[in-house]
């Protein structure tokens, strides 16, 4: 997989973050019960990632208000992002934990949820450090 | 050739407020005890690498012992405490470690724990100066709130994975992959003593105010703290060592919150140079 050297379009980090989440061994191989739709909120747009059984099926791209649902939200300035996207984030950018405890990101929403799904979405998000932050 | 590991374990009997324990350890090395505290949920494996160090057990007696429900130390033998919520204490904390060097019969111990094992490093410095010749709080603070949340122990949700993921982020990027998993893996297998650790970790230890009282003279304090690290950063541990009269601090670069378990090498660089600081200042003192 190729490092990002500056923050992808939108069209085609949707197209890398879903192939690199469908093609991952670890969630591949853990990822039977992560089902679940959350919304990820990097300022400059918004995304609502659906995953079913660890694949992910759908992300739709800055949707209209209460077009598509979602049971949690992740939300964090475009430059937090940006600092996921690095192949080594900074400290307090490597991961939704620290970034909330020290930086300006908020877990939203049926945080239950997310709690049931951590152990796969933790990885998911890891993913961008390879394919970068659109944003 | 068989590959057998110099690294011996035993069991002994721990008798500390009225509670009876039959206590887990692992240890190999001749010289001064180095008394190894694990972190919150986890079990002695984390001290894995130091265990097993030729240059470090030339010198030092590493001692690492599971904390009671932790590991192979069961619960208490003579209480129903399954009856009770479990929720530790700083006194009892204390009080069992002290207890522990006793029942061990260790001599001027040096005493290292990570996270909530940082913060009763401090606590033992605090209460029994005289009886520790240094302690190095890693990722310690003097109050360190946040962390005593239901989700370790929810059972709506897969409780192992919660605690083995939600203290992932507490590893550097850098840290092997391999061994950022076997600390995950660690996790995973003590959720029911995760959240009443962090009692005492998060509500029940508060020295601020106090630090003042420390007396390096009689108990060296050596703090050391990862950049990784968000719960209990190099801000909180610098501030910590500023207010203790003599105290070193040492920040770590590119490792987190489980120094010893997520990267030994980098981590080993470190306690030497607090090693040699409390050899230094207790040579000196003497």
């Amino acid at each position: 997989m190729t490092v990002a050297t500056r923050a992808p379009s939108v069209e085609s980090w949707v197209q890398s973050f879903t192939e690199a989440n469908n093609q991952d061994p670890e969630i591949q191989a853990h990822g039977k019960y992560f089902t679940c739709s959350y919304l990820l909120d990097m300022e400059a747009h918004t995304f609502v990632v659906r995953v079913v059984s660890g694949t992910i099926a759908q992300i739709s791209v800055d949707p209209g208000p209460i077009e598509v649902p979602y049971q949690f939200a992740i939300r964090a300035s475009a430059h937090t992002w940006g600092e996921f996207g690095k192949p080594v984030p900074a400290p307090m950018y490597h991961g939704i934990w620290a970034a909330t405890f020290q930086r300006d990101m908020k877990l939203e929403g049926d945080v239950l949820v997310l709690m049931q799904n951590l152990r796969c979405l933790t990885r998911q998000i890891e993913l961008l450090r390879s394919t970068g932050a659109p944003v | 050739m068989s590959k057998i590991s110099p690294v011996t374990g035993h069991y002994v009997t721990v008798d500390v407020d009225g509670l009876e324990y039959k206590v887990f350890y692992l240890e190999n090395g001749q010289g001064q005890p180095l008394v190894c505290q694990h972190t919150a949920g986890a079990h002695n494996h984390q001290w894995r690498g130091l265990l097993e160090d030729p240059e470090i057990t030339a010198n030092y007696r590493v001692i690492a012992y599971d904390l009671p429900r932790h590991g192979k130390s069961d619960p208490p033998e003579n209480t129903e405490w399954w009856t009770e919520e479990y929720q530790l204490s700083a006194d009892h904390f204390a009080n069992f470690i002290v207890a522990l060097v006793d029942a061990l019969e260790l001599v001027d111990p040096i005493f290292m724990g990570s996270s909530f094992g940082g913060n009763v490093a401090l606590q033992l410095a605090h209460r029994f100066p005289e009886r520790f010749d240094a302690v190095i709080p890693v990722e310690g603070a003097d109050y360190s709130p946040g962390f005593y949340l239901d989700w370790w122990q929810h059972p709506h949700a897969n409780a192992a994975q919660v605690c083995g993921s939600g203290t992932w982020d507490l590893m550097a990027p850098q840290s092997p992959e391999a061994d950022r998993w076997k600390t995950w893996f660690y996790y995973t297998q003590g959720s029911e003593a995760f959240k009443g650790d962090l009692y005492f970790y998060s509500v029940d230890h508060d020295l601020r105010g106090k630090l003042g009282e420390i007396q390096t003279n009689k108990c060296a304090v050596v703090l050391m703290t990862g950049e990784y690290d968000y719960l209990t950063t190099p801000e909180d541990g610098a501030r910590t060592a500023s207010q203790i009269p003599g105290a070193e601090f040492i920040e770590m670069k590119a490792i987190g919150h489980f120094p010893m378990s997520e990267n030994y090498p980098v981590f080993k660089g470190y306690l030497v140079q607090a090693l040699d600081l409390i050899r230094t200042k207790t040579t000196v003192g003497a």
